[in-house]
């Protein structure tokens, strides 16, 4: 166990690696230096010049990249061209809208897919699955940000349940910050039932099929009693491997619903961060999505080892 | 999954791909109206005869903008998934064949490009080479090489203790002839079935992209686009924002629907033998 936590971490420090190199390269290779950009219009070609010296933007891009990592580490992400403020806490600043928008997304979508994909999978091939099925279907294939329009226009603008945009801060207690993020949450959830719904359906199906199962049959358990004790515990460990990529999705998802409900989140910064190209802004942003991305399948695939007994005791399942 | 089921989906998405190629290809030779020609007098008009699916806010046909936009959706649908496809299953039939070092750099490379959510990639190429189709098209490209990678890098790790692999080395087959002689026919129908299914999400992509203001660029017309700008007027004049995410809804729909078939019917068929 401990040999793999090791093995895993070795990995995730190389896929991160990757990472910095694809996002220094990316933005280097951008038009226009960043000396040049951040002068504006005060840029004298002396001035330029002066400020690529102190910027290191002449010296060979490995010592570049080696001084980039350097600040990386040491805390110092820069600061932006359009804010003015530093990078870092551009990001915890709105780090909490975003967050609190995953989490109620995530209190949805959970519950929701596990009842759908398990009723699926003991219903499979009647028409409780056929709805299921038809309902993934749908949900991957309707546009989010559509679906954001017409939720605003129906359940905050015509029936005025939610406010119509904007977000309202903690200070004004949590539940009307949760009412606040609600519909777009819900609209997130939509676009991550499908795959979560997916996985339940096929890991739960397996799980029936085991030995064990029938072994409960033989030995005369009821069948409520079996499925709860037995099939559900299998079932609920496949899901797990899937949640990085869920928390990917829903990154991706909170960059269009932020923009539509005018939350002050990371996806509502990003945009602006692209549309402005303020470029240390966006390549902090970038490490830092992606660095938790990567964080978040780390610890999902531990945590996988750790919740499946055929891996932990030395089972040779891989 | 039965048969009859798998064949009735396959069908439906089959029909729902038509539908929309079949109004790209008449967009070529027949337009209800011009879909850029602005006429005030014309705007916010419920739909009518004249205008079947109403006008928007500059007075422009909406019908035969969404027919002019699924040439762009199509067209960046196809390119980018093509594109992404070939340079994907190169590095994921070498990362299978090479061992050791390399193995470990292009694997690791590709993990690290999926750690970037999806739309977030593409939001980062635009932001550096500046927004319009083409980068649109590039930037879905390279969000597709890690999917087909993956996917190509399992594949052929199976199929290289095979017998017939072991059979065509024994002949003293070069590893590039049994790669491209023998096992790519082999695994082609899953990677024709990945490619269906990402047609679908590549489609998606370049609409957020355009809905964003990232894609394609006004006055040209783009599902994503159409609904963006029908934004500021939706909470008066609501039917702007109905038949563009219709359409959109169906062409992913569609392509999904072909992709989940194709790859039910391999796995029948692998559980049958």
């Amino acid at each position: 166990m401990l040999s793999f936590i090791v093995k895993r971490l070795i990995s995730g420090l190389t896929v991160l690696f990757f990472i910095s190199i694809i996002t220094f390269f990316v933005l280097r290779w951008m038009p226009g230096d960043p000396a040049t950009l951040s002068l504006g219009t005060e840029g004298t070609p002396e001035k330029i010049a002066e400020l690529q010296e102190v910027m290191g933007l002449n010296l060979p891009w490995y010592q570049q990249y080696y001084h980039w990592l350097q600040d990386l580490f040491s805390g110092d992400w820069g600061s932006s061209y359009v804010f003015g403020e530093d990078v870092m806490t551009l990001i915890i600043q709105r780090l909490p809208v975003t967050l609190l928008l995953a989490a109620v997304s995530m209190v949805i979508v959970i519950p929701f897919a596990f009842i759908i994909g398990i009723m699926s999978a003991l219903f499979k091939e009647r028409w409780v699955d056929y709805i299921a099925r038809s309902l993934m279907q749908l949900g991957d294939a309707i546009p989010q940000f559509w679906l954001a329009l017409i939720f605003l226009v129906f359940f905050a603008s015509k029936l005025g349940w939610f406010p119509v945009a904007g977000y309202v801060g903690f200070d004004n207690g949590i539940l009307a910050s949760i009412h606040s993020v609600l519909l777009p949450a819900i609209v997130l959830a939509i676009g991550q039932v499908g795959p979560l719904i997916r996985i339940i359906r096929s890991s739960m199906l397996s799980s029936l099929e085991q030995d064990y199962m029938l072994m409960t049959q033989v030995n005369g358990l009821p069948k409520t009693l079996a499925i709860v004790k037995y099939a559900l515990r299998g079932a609920s460990i496949a899901p797990l491997t899937i949640i990085g990529m869920q928390l990917a999705n829903m990154l991706a998802g909170a960059i269009l619903v932020e923009n539509i409900f005018a939350l002050p989140g990371i996806g509502r910064l990003l945009l602006m961060t692209v549309e402005q190209r303020d470029l240390i802004l966006l390549q902090g942003m970038l490490i830092f999505v992606t660095s938790a991305v990567v964080l978040v399948n780390i610890l999902t695939d531990i945590c996988y080892r750790l919740a499946n007994p055929m891996i932990r005791f030395g089972g040779n399942h891989e | 999954m039965s048969k009859l089921r798998q064949h009735k989906l396959f069908s439906l998405g089959l029909f729902l791909v038509l539908v929309v190629i079949s109004l790209c290809i008449v967009s070529f030779f027949y337009l209800p109206q011009d879909p850029n020609v602005m006429n005030t007098i014309n705007r916010f008009q419920s739909p009518s005869k004249e205008f079947l699916l109403g006008t928007d806010q500059f007075g422009r046909d909406i019908l035969s903008r969404i027919m002019i936009s699924s040439r762009y959706a199509l067209f960046i649908g196809l390119v980018s998934v093509f594109l992404g496809a070939v340079v994907g299953i190169v590095i994921g039939a070498l990362a299978a064949t090479a061992n050791g070092w390399l193995e470990t750099i292009l694997m690791r490379f590709i993990d690290g490009l999926m750690a970037f959510p999806g739309i977030l990639l593409a939001m980062m190429l635009v932001a550096v080479l500046g927004k319009g189709l083409w980068n649109a098209v590039i930037a879905i490209a390279i969000f597709m090489i890690p999917v087909f990678s993956r996917l190509t890098y399992s594949l052929v790790l199976d199929q290289k203790n095979q017998l017939y692999v072991k059979a065509a080395r024994s002949y003293g087959a070069s590893k590039s002839r049994i790669i491209f002689k023998h096992i790519l026919p082999m695994i082609l129908p899953r990677l024709i079935t990945q490619f269906s299914a990402s047609i679908g999400s590549a489609i998606l992509i370049e609409s957020s992209l355009s809905f964003l203001g990232l894609g394609v660029q006004p006055p040209n017309a783009s599902w994503g686009l159409m609904l963006s700008e029908s934004r500021q007027y939706m909470l008066t004049y609501a039917y702007l924002a109905v038949p563009p995410g219709i359409i959109l809804m169906i062409t992913v729909l569609g392509f999904n629907l072909i992709g989940d078939a194709w790859n039910d019917s391999i796995v029948s068929r692998r559980m049958a033998e």
